[in-house]
């Protein structure tokens, strides 16, 4: 049995190099160090799975003959097409040996694969109880980029190592939090006729952060209890969703913050990022000292005897105020709010500060962002 | 303290005084944790695993290893230290500095107060200890080791550099094996030798450590006895009855391992955030991973998930001997706390 294909070198690459981005270089199943190729109706579909999250990509083909499936080693493959320009590529295959020749203007490669039957099925959507919506791509894209930040690594509650994905009747909600931070992204152009949601877990979001930039078409969103199907022009992502529930998030957004700081992003985050290099390695700490129009930024690392502080101009109305935050936290907040200037609603040192981006331009756009604070005096 | 655990089995044990001891298991798959004199004359040595122990000496007699005992004979001495002086900082169960600089008897020398522990020690134990005064705590310890057992030496601050400088390398206390043979490679073997190389070359070859090198070859330490020392880390370690290869034991065992771990977290009071997962093949070579989380190590399921999550990251193609688990990172409790929402 044979079966042969004729494609552009740097179109194979890029569908390859895409989905490769899944293989886990600590596969259990060594199958899995393989891409899946089927030859089909003068169609390629190429497949790479870590068993959790699968992608699968439709390469197009300059010609082919004959049908049939290869795993195929996924390293040496991209390695090898790295190094070649554009040109058409033959690939000859034996699908009873499963021997490949591959052959190129100059040369020839010759690879054995692997029995394209040993690689796991993958998962079937369930008959009943499947949502079904359309988004836009772009929605999609910034709600994966602005929440994905913000997910945790935490052993023991799973559900918040993952983009907690609302769907309402007049809204799209994406949500993420390690319990220190937590990013509230909603869109009111986008929505659904049934009210669900799931969670989906960051491997298969920082997937999607990939492969969305390059889609101009809405994408069709599918999922059941364990599983999110979602369906692109070229590519499609199959990935296993974080079972069990998310907190009630809206609980911990403070309901009563008097104080109130407006200030340009850029200057606040190039000050913290000079005055953080003073804080304590560990803690990260600086220290926000707020009165009327103005705010000082602050950090000291006693053990080195090192201290750092500046004076920012800004606007400021509420009770003077002191509070502190891990540098880091603060500084990735700002870096994933894009308006020019940005507002900070506080009660006390000891709540959430709620981040807002001050004049946003998108009006279907709701974005709020949360830190605890650290404790000064602890 | 010299031979400590054998000494105390001796001590205790009229039946095994000057005969050649060894404290831990005898099996096929034992290990020697001490050796007492009479042991060492035929060439056993801690570490050492017990087969060989045996083949070099057939009389040894095998003791199991009686830990709640040794560390109450631990309090002990450590509490005759504290008859002569408040600065004193464990080095290990039965070793430690005194700052004796001022002392609580008012005796004239140090020389003098090492004679009073040593005497308080065998009156309290029945032990003998040995005991190194000097200028400082590198010196001191070295001192202690120069005259074992029972002894008592001084190297006194105008010895300081002789002493130093016909010392072998692999004496020098801070320079294990690995370091003596990377030295012995170099071409260095005893104290002046070291003391040719300078600043940055030893920086150069021993980065950090070489500093420390330079400093304490010329009789420098100026690291004061500290009597508060933070403990750096908890850990427990299971040899298998057998190798085992299949990962499922090796899970049921880890989970012993994980409750032995917790329960000496509990009992030391130590914060930290790094789990270490350490892994012996049955060739002994062995491997370490690492992970660190943000907040506390504190409980089962939170060691478990980690340490299955290590043993994921490790090669299981040998069978494997040892594993361990071990808890480092101390928090400071003096850090500024991060705040977490109430979910």
């Amino acid at each position: 049995m044979q079966m042969k294909f004729v494609v552009s070198s740097t179109e194979l690459l890029s569908h390859l190099q895409a989905i490769s981005r899944v293989i886990s270089n600590k596969n259990t199943l060594p199958i899995l160090d393989n891409f899946l190729f089927e030859l089909k109706n003068d169609e390629l579909v190429a497949t790479a799975s870590d068993l959790e999250s699968t992608l699968i990509t439709t390469i197009p083909l300059d010609s082919s003959v004959g049908e049939g499936v290869i795993a195929f080693p996924a390293k040496i493959l991209t390695d090898t097409l790295k190094e070649f320009p554009e040109q058409p590529l033959t690939f000859d295959i034996d699908l009873t040996s499963l021997a490949v020749k591959i052959t190129s203007e100059n040369g020839v490669f010759s690879i054995v694969g692997q029995n394209g039957e040993d690689f796991p099925k993958l998962p079937q959507r369930e008959e009943s109880g499947i949502v079904d919506i359309t988004v836009d791509s772009d929605v999609l894209l910034t709600g994966v980029n602005k929440t994905l930040f913000a997910t945790a690594d935490d052993e023991l509650r799973p559900v918040m190592n993952g983009i907690f994905i609302e769907l309402g009747n007049n809204d799209l909600t994406f949500v993420a939090s390690d319990a220190h931070k937590l990013v509230r992204y909603k869109r009111l152009d986008g929505r659904s006729e049934v009210e669900s949601s799931f969670i989906l877990p960051k491997k298969p979001a920082s997937l999607l952060r990939n492969i969305l930039p390059k889609e101009e078409n809405p994408v069709k969103v599918e999922f059941d209890d364990k599983n999110a199907f979602f369906t692109l022009s070229n590519y499609k992502l199959i990935c296993r969703l974080v079972e069990g529930n998310y907190p009630s998030y809206n609980s911990v957004i403070p309901k009563n913050n008097p104080n109130v700081l407006t200030i340009d992003r850029v200057e606040l985050y190039n000050t913290l990022k000079r005055v953080s290099v003073f804080s304590n390695p560990a803690s990260n700490l600086i220290k926000f000292e707020l009165k009327t129009n103005e705010l000082v930024v602050s950090a000291q690392d006693i053990d080195f005897s090192i201290s750092a502080r500046e004076r920012l101009q800004c606007e400021y109305e509420g009770q003077e105020l002191e509070i502190g935050f891990k540098s880091v936290f603060l500084l990735e907040i700002l870096s994933n709010i894009s308006s020019a200037n940005v507002m900070v609603e506080l009660s006390d040192p000891t709540r959430a500060g709620i981040f807002l981006p001050y004049d946003n331009e998108n009006a279907d756009e709701d974005v709020l962002m949360l830190l605890m604070p650290m404790m000064i005096n602890a | 303290m010299d031979a400590f655990f054998a000494s105390v089995e001796q001590n205790d044990n009229p039946e095994l005084r000057n005969k050649p001891v060894a404290v831990g298991g005898g099996g096929d798959r034992g290990v020697v944790a001490a050796a007492s004199y009479e042991a060492r004359k035929f060439g056993v040595r801690s570490a050492m695993p017990s087969k060989i122990a045996k083949k070099r000496c057939p009389s040894l007699i095998f003791v199991r290893g009686r830990h709640e005992r040794y560390k109450e004979v631990s309090n002990q001495i450590m509490s005759v230290f504290f008859e002569f002086t408040d600065l004193v900082e464990p080095l290990s169960i039965d070793e430690a500095f005194l700052d004796v600089t001022h002392n609580k008897k008012n005796l004239p020398s140090a020389t003098l107060i090492a004679r009073e522990i040593k005497a308080r020690i065998k009156e309290v134990t029945g032990l003998t200890a040995s005991a190194g005064i000097s200028v400082n705590k590198f010196l001191a310890k070295i001192a202690s080791d120069y005259r074992k057992p029972d002894g008592l030496f001084v190297i006194t601050p105008e010895e300081v550099n002789d002493f130093i400088e016909n010392l072998n390398i692999d004496k020098f206390f801070g320079v294990g094996k690995v370091t003596a043979d990377k030295m012995h490679r170099l071409g260095i073997f005893k104290g002046r030798d070291l003391k040719t190389r300078s600043l940055p070359e030893l920086i150069r070859l021993f980065g950090k450590a070489g500093a420390y090198y330079f400093q304490i070859v010329r009789g420098i330490d100026n690291r004061p006895v500290n009597p508060n020392r933070i403990r750096k880390s908890v850990g427990t370690e299971h040899t298998f009855l057998k190798d085992l290869a299949e990962k499922s034991e090796i899970i049921k065992d880890m989970e012993h391992t994980a409750k032995d771990l917790l329960k000496r977290i509990e009992r030391s009071g130590f914060r930290g955030r790094t789990l270490t997962l350490k892994v012996k093949y049955s060739n002994f070579e062995q491997v370490t991973r690492s992970k660190t989380i943000v907040q506390e190590i504190d409980h089962y399921d939170l060691i478990m998930n980690m340490a299955l999550d290590l043993l994921n990251q490790i090669d299981l193609k040998i069978s494997i001997r040892l594993i361990g688990l071990s808890v480092s990172n101390h928090i400071d409790d003096s850090e500024p706390l991060q705040l977490t929402f109430d979910f």
